[in-house]
């Protein structure tokens, strides 16, 4: 009765537990008494339960454990990299293709007619317009390594409160274990949990004898070890080569005296993993081709405006005021001061005092056909060229992770077929003690009865 | 294969995710009316369709340009015209006067006034404006080019317009070439794009449908012979008389004449004659210039407007939606949800536990 009890309560746990995540069913272990007896007689002893385990393979969850981390990764980059689309997509608003081609329809009007200041005036605005949308894609890009930025700190807190928990799940198995015991649920959990901070971040993980795991998460952050969780922070540095500044750096650190180890570029996977590819790779290059893109055009642009006279017949002006650096050029470059104060001030003739002298004017509007990036494109051609690689990129994230996401799934089910619940199981197991514990309730009673039959000799 | 219950749910879950993130995705494109709405739907078509919107804004730009340079060239023109009827109006005079026969001191006296009149007439043409830019100045646009004795205060400037990707052509003749007769050959170097392209038109922008191939340099005198008809017969005959580098004077004849009428020299007034013809030939042919460009212009018009059709019908064949093929694919969606949505049902429903009374 007893064994039946411990079967109906393990199926009643199994049933509760029918949608908790990471679960595995649990199934009595029922093993026979020893029989006693002597010579040719032997007793058996009935049965007793021997331990309640669980259904489950340690090799598929480290392989699913393995492939969800893949999925976060492509997860992560896919994300990041529908938002960065978004900055270039111009199927709906105006962008810098347009842009570009207003200012240059511009400076051709201004060729057709350089004495009107109309035509100048719109040079000038469509000038502060381009500018303007150099700017705005500049800041929407910083905005979302921003964004990224928040992403990743948040996860890593994920991350370092899951690793403690691990740990402390680490001591309660041992503990479980070392009396002999199968520490089930905790298991469950822990490998859940392991898997969860997979999601995240690139782990390497092991169980050792003593029932405890070890995540490594990178190549050298050791984050649980026995019964320790260490901690992975993020802190904004500044600027590098491959991330603006104050971008977060990961850092592990082992102990509070110790100082913290820069481990940024050891996270390759997981939700991070993505997230990080993105922000040092996708978005700086991005950045770097728009301020090339924003350089070149301001310093082609000015070196054939200074061949030019204005109205006041002076030469050797700048149309835009050329930022320092290539760095961050997009965000930096703006019209000159005295040609947002004066639009007389564009230089359009290529001599003194002739009004509707245009060869300057036709000349810059010649900038648009001509290879300014590096000699090797156009303004366009290098423009359409990066929005068709963020396509690209985009959609492979996408395709990606929409694949690694069916592998999971695959997984997923497969050890769902093993460990799952099943209701109709549960149920036909029900039954099945059900009936073995009215058995067993009968054959006591039988006992009792031929008990009382026994004590009933002597009246009878 | 051991079935548990929750595979049965996630099945039905990503299933109808999926149904229903395809049905998302195509009712989008039912309302933007576009297959590409972002980068990523189709990377290769959203850079062409870009390119293709450059061209078709360029092109837009271009015939704009070449509808001012039009304005500009016809006006032109009209005045070159009327400065035709006054040299052939002066010639006339001339011959009228150049004889002993039907002429005398004061009928030529009297000519001699009219002739004045027709130079007052001519600086009049010289100095015609279009909005606020005078004709035939050069690049100085904002002042008169000629003062009233008919002395030159412009430049040899062409004003040229970019009318496609390649080519531009001036859109004015200056005033120092059909009046004056300066740098009428074309010898001049081309002093406003420093490409070593010919004044008039550039290259490969000359004439015929397709422009492109046509590579030679040819000088705006001989576009004139052969791209244009001209007013006058008997000013095709004369074109040689003008194959010089130094033309002719249009004022100083008028006013060589006016001085020989008015010292009633014969041989002054005969010796005009043929200077007047050949001012007559100097003008006619920049006529001529002037209606090679305008038929250039024209062909470029015709080029233009097709190649903005063709990138627009690339661009819409690149992002817009085939409607019959998006309806179908949207029904289809739609009954794919639906059997999902029933086979879940039917799926979720049963379980031992049903039947256990």
């Amino acid at each position: 009765m007893m064994n039946s009890q411990t079967a109906l309560q393990t199926s009643g746990h199994n049933i509760a537990n029918k949608s908790t995540e990471g679960f595995s069913r649990q199934r009595v272990e029922i093993q026979t008494n020893l029989p006693i007896g002597n010579g040719k007689t032997r007793y058996g002893m009935g049965s007793k339960t021997a331990a309640v385990t669980r259904v489950n393979n340690s090799f598929l969850e480290r392989q699913i454990g393995n492939e969800r981390s893949l999925a976060g990764f492509y997860d992560g980059k896919a994300e990041a990299m529908a938002r960065v689309e978004q900055v270039y997509n111009e199927q709906q608003n105006k962008g810098l293709n347009q842009f570009v081609a207003d200012f240059f329809s511009s400076v051709q009007e201004m060729a057709n007619n350089p004495e009107s200041l109309a035509t100048r005036t719109q040079v000038r605005e469509t000038a502060d317009f381009l500018t303007k949308d150099f700017k705005r894609v500049h800041s929407q890009l910083t905005d979302i390594t921003r964004d990224l930025d928040q992403q990743i700190v948040s996860q890593l807190e994920e991350v370092n409160s899951m690793a403690k928990e691990v740990a402390n799940l680490n001591e309660k198995i041992q503990q479980v274990e070392l009396s002999g015991g199968h520490a089930n649920d905790e298991r469950d959990r822990r490998e859940l949990l392991v898997k969860q901070i997979g999601d995240r971040i690139n782990i390497r993980w092991a169980e050792g004898k003593d029932s405890t795991v070890t995540i490594t998460a990178g190549n050298s952050a050791v984050l649980v070890a026995g019964y320790d969780a260490k901690r992975l922070e993020a802190k904004g540095t500044p600027e590098t080569d491959t991330k603006g500044e104050g971008s977060v750096d990961i850092f592990y650190i082992n102990n509070e005296r110790a100082a913290p180890v820069a481990v940024t570029s050891q996270f390759v996977g997981g939700k991070i993993g993505g997230l990080l590819d993105v922000r040092d790779k996708v978005v700086t290059e991005l950045l770097t081709d728009l301020d090339k893109m924003a350089y070149s055009f301001a310093a082609n642009l000015n070196e054939v405006h200074r061949q030019g006279f204005d109205v006041y017949n002076r030469t050797n002006l700048d149309f835009f005021e050329l930022p320092q650096n290539l760095r961050h050029a997009s965000a930096n470059m703006k019209v000159s001061n005295s040609i947002l104060e004066d639009v007389g001030r564009i230089a359009t003739g290529g001599q003194m005092a002739s009004a509707g002298d245009n060869r300057v004017a036709l000349k810059m509007a010649r900038l648009q056909q001509d290879k300014v990036m590096g000699g090797e494109s156009t303004l366009d051609e290098f423009y359409n060229s990066v929005v068709g690689k963020v396509g690209i990129q985009a959609k492979r994230a996408e395709t990606s992770s929409d694949s690694q996401r069916d592998i999971v799934k695959q997984l997923a089910n497969i050890r769902e077929s093993i460990s799952g619940v099943s209701l109709d199981e549960e149920a036909t197991k029900l039954i099945e003690y059900q009936k073995s514990f009215d058995a067993s309730a009968r054959l006591i009673r039988t006992a009792d009865e031929m008990f009382d039959t026994v004590l009933n000799l002597k009246r009878m | 294969m051991r079935i548990a219950d929750k595979m049965n749910y996630d099945q039905v879950n990503s299933g109808l995710q999926k149904n229903r993130s395809e049905l998302s995705e195509l009712q989008n494109q039912a309302a933007t009316q576009k297959r590409v709405n972002k980068p990523s739907d189709d990377p290769l078509a959203t850079t062409r369709v870009l390119s293709a919107r450059t061209n078709i804004n360029a092109s837009q730009q271009y015939l704009k340009n070449i509808n001012q340079a039009k304005t500009f060239l016809e006006y032109s023109d009209q005045s070159l015209g009327e400065l035709t009827e006054i040299l052939v109006r002066a010639k006339e005079l001339a011959i009228g006067q150049s004889t002993d026969g039907g002429a005398n001191a004061a009928s030529r006296a009297v000519t001699a006034t009219e002739v004045e009149q027709l130079i007052g007439q001519s600086v009049h043409v010289g100095n015609r404006k279009l909005g606020d830019r005078f004709l035939f100045g050069g690049y100085k646009t904002t002042d008169a080019p000629f003062d009233p004795r008919g002395d030159y205060r412009g430049d040899s400037g062409e004003i040229r317009v970019a009318i496609n990707k390649e080519a531009d052509v001036s859109i004015n003749v200056p005033g120092s070439r059909v009046f004056l007769g300066q740098g009428i050959r074309g010898s001049r170097g081309s002093a406003t794009t420093g490409s070593g392209l010919s004044p008039g038109v550039s290259p490969n922008s000359l004439g015929g449908p397709s422009p492109k191939n046509e590579a030679p340099l040819r000088g705006p005198a001989q576009a004139a012979a052969t791209d244009s008809a001209l007013p006058t017969s008997a000013a095709q005959t004369q074109l040689s008389a003008t194959w010089r580098n130094e033309g002719t004077n249009v004022f100083a004849v008028l006013q060589d004449l006016e001085v020989s009428l008015r010292t009633n020299s014969k041989e002054g007034v005969q010796d005009s004659l043929d200077r007047l013809d050949e001012a007559l030939a100097q003008v006619v042919l920049a006529r001529a210039e002037v209606g090679s460009r305008l038929a250039t212009l024209n062909s470029g018009t015709e080029n233009l407007t097709k190649g903005v059709i063709d990138s627009k019908s690339l661009a819409s064949s690149m992002e817009d939606v085939d409607t019959f093929e998006l309806v179908s694919n949207l029904t289809k969606s739609e009954s794919t949800l639906k059997a999902s949505l029933e086979s879940s049902g039917k799926l979720i429903q049963p379980s031992l536990l049903d039947f256990l009374r």
